[in-house]
């Protein structure tokens, strides 16, 4: 009984949350587009897989008239979860960018609307503040999620060629979860600064850099990705040179380089990991995916728990 | 004449000031620096990488008692090395550059300026051109610093010292980047001049960011049959490359609607541009430079009319009283 109450403005402070940013056009617009993206990497997916099936068909005429060994079919070598490896690249881009604006957009919204000051008021201690902005964002990313995991599971249902079974649907559901876990890193980092910084600009400006340094330039540091490579599923594990230097970077910055870190579950679970990739990170990458989501999830509920409560909008 | 081009100074000159003044577009010139270098030196040392592991079958046929001629030697072309700067370019230098055109507007909007502006006896497209002319040279002044350090990173790196050729071709490549970049800045100084709520022009500007930085390059990207394949699928099925070429006729119309996808984003006539003119890509490589640029110049035209576009967009269209203030 006594729980329940203590849980009741918690819930309350979920519920406003959530109905807040769903009415957000600018969340909306990238949510939209972000599930424009599920169904683009899907049809990608088919539409590429059939080119590649289709050369190799021409190509077998070629080699036959050529006197040449066929090599086997490489669409027939892919398993048909590959069909979504493009799913890693958006959500790693737009995902991740939607993820930053709702995490950013939970606090935003109070701050600009001015009703800080109010909850200041209420009897409700900062960290259920936190831990309300914190659950907002879990179940605000796990819905996205769900929506894209829909359409990806009725894209599998209406293409009789390309059929799961039940490992296949236990990896795709275990690549959502990452997805889903990876996606919180980012709407952890929005809402951290959409908290701690004093301008609203920067508060989106500062998790947006920091998403650039690690998608962009990280890689190319710890596996000599370079950056436009690193926008394709396939050319994004290309191995690194054999260097000491790359061998060093890839052990200690490997686990902090999230973005590579979840490519390479990504490509686990989606079964298109090139056979000769060697993942040099000092710690597995599903640990820096879980480090990562629980450290920035702890600091930016407690930046949420430490805000002001006097203050009502940004002051730029 | 003069009352005509003094009002634009006066407003460039002060715009260039408040921008100084900006910690956020001086941290991500930095960070588009520091990137620039990090590629750099990455670049320098897988090149170190091939050298020697050419230089090991080299000794270890000699070693055999065999011809090394039959290994060609390698030639090597400095300015291949900026080929993650240039990427940098194309994704930092496109956030610079919104960046700094959101802040051009934004500067008047958040302190109520743009209304009090208005009320001076100046006209819409003085005040304008004097935002337009300060992007433009805070774009520039950005730019020339990056290519400079790199052209300086690049002569240090490889011990070759740029002739004057290739000074040419980082010029012909910085003039396309700033080209590209005032684009970006037309788009976020538009979206903060125009939208109802300004951190939402921000966001609209990010998203048209990632559609055409990103996305629309990584479609045509993912498109092309031979990045399905790890190696490539003609590589896989040991094909060569005459016969590839005979094997894609039959597959024009995809590859014609491939290329009009990556064709849509600005950033793809930029890389074309620059990895020719620079010799990034193997089949420009040691070419001289005029053939080239007669083959590029429609990427450069494209450039040239997606600035001229947004920026008859901006001029066109007279500022809305019920923007002019914050919210």
């Amino acid at each position: 009984m006594g729980n329940a109450a203590a849980n009741a403005p918690i819930r309350l402070l979920v519920a406003q949350s959530l109905s807040t940013i769903a009415r957000e056009r600018t969340v909306a617009l990238l949510a939209l587009l972000f599930l424009v993206l599920v169904v683009v990497a899907a049809y990608l997916g088919w539409s590429a897989t059939s080119t590649v099936n289709a050369i190799y068909l021409r190509s077998v005429d070629y080699m036959t008239a050529q006197g040449q060994t066929i090599p086997s079919n490489p669409v027939l070598d892919t398993s048909p979860l590959a069909l979504l490896r493009n799913m890693a690249t958006y959500v790693s881009l737009i995902g991740a960018l939607a993820a930053i604006v709702v995490g950013h957009q939970l606090i935003a919204s109070d701050r600009k609307a001015g009703t800080m000051p109010l909850l200041g008021t209420r009897p409700m201690r900062g960290i259920d503040l936190g831990t309300a902005k914190a659950l907002a964002l879990v179940i605000a990313i796990a819905a996205l999620v769900a929506f894209a995991a829909f359409i990806n599971t009725a894209t599998f249902l209406v293409l009789p060629e390309f059929r799961l079974d039940g490992a296949g649907w236990t990896k795709l559901a275990a690549f959502y979860a990452t997805s889903g876990l990876y996606l919180l890193v980012f709407g952890f980092l929005g809402m951290w600064f959409g908290a701690a910084a004093k301008s609203e600009t920067v508060g989106l400006l500062i998790p947006v850099t920091v998403w650039l340094t690690l998608t962009f330039v990280l890689p190319q540091i710890t596996s000599n990705i370079n950056p436009v490579a690193a926008l394709n599923p396939v050319s994004a594990l290309a191995d690194a040179p054999a260097s000491a230097f790359f061998q060093v970077t890839g052990w200690a910055l490997g686990p902090f380089s999230l973005a590579e870190a979840y490519r390479v579950i990504s490509a686990q679970l989606l079964d298109f990991m090139p056979p000769t990739y060697v993942d040099r990170a000092a710690i597995p990458a599903a640990a820096s995916l879980l480090i990562a989501a629980a450290g920035v999830g702890t600091i930016a509920t407690r930046a949420v728990a430490r805000m002001d409560m006097t203050k009502g909008d940004y002051d730029a | 004449m003069r009352n005509l081009v003094q009002p634009v100074l006066t407003i460039a000159v002060k715009d260039i000031r408040d921008a100084l003044k900006d910690r956020f577009i001086i941290l991500m010139t930095a960070f588009l620096l520091l990137a620039s270098l990090v590629a750099l030196a990455v670049a320098a040392i897988a090149l170190k990488v091939d050298v020697a592991t050419y230089a090991e079958a080299k000794a270890g046929l000699i070693a055999l008692g065999k011809d090394a001629s039959t290994i060609p030697d390698p030639a090597f072309y400095p300015l291949k090395l900026l080929r993650g700067f240039v990427e940098h370019v194309e994704i930092i230098g496109a956030i610079i550059g919104i960046l700094i055109g959101y802040r051009a507007a934004a500067s008047e909007r958040g302190r109520q300026t743009l209304a009090l502006i208005v009320t001076r006896p100046i006209s819409q497209w003085q005040f304008l051109a004097g935002k337009v002319l300060a992007g433009t040279a805070i774009i520039s002044s950005g730019l020339i610093l990056a290519f400079v350090i790199a052209g300086i990173a690049v002569i240090a790196i490889s011990g070759i010292v740029l002739n004057p050729e290739d000074i040419g071709r980082l010029a012909i490549v910085m003039s396309a980047a700033g080209l590209y970049a005032l684009a970006f800045f037309l788009l976020g100084f538009v979206t903060a001049l125009w939208a109802k709520k300004l951190p939402n022009a921000l966001l609209l500007a990010f998203t048209v960011w990632l559609s055409f930085v990103l996305i629309a390059p990584q479609i045509g990207d993912t498109l092309d049959p031979d990045n399905q394949v790890a190696g490539g699928v003609f590589k896989q099925l040991q094909i060569a490359k005459p016969q590839q070429v005979e094997i894609l006729q039959s597959f024009s119309t995809y590859e014609t609607i491939r290329n009009g996808i990556e064709v849509a984003s600005p950033t793809k006539h930029f890389e074309r541009l620059s990895f020719a003119v620079l010799g990034i890509k193997d089949t420009y490589a040691g070419q001289p430079l005029m053939p080239i640029l007669a083959e590029k110049t429609s990427d450069m035209i494209w450039l040239l009319a997606i600035a001229l576009a947004l920026a008859l967009l901006l001029f066109a269209r007279r500022l809305d009283p019920n923007r002019l203030s914050k919210e």
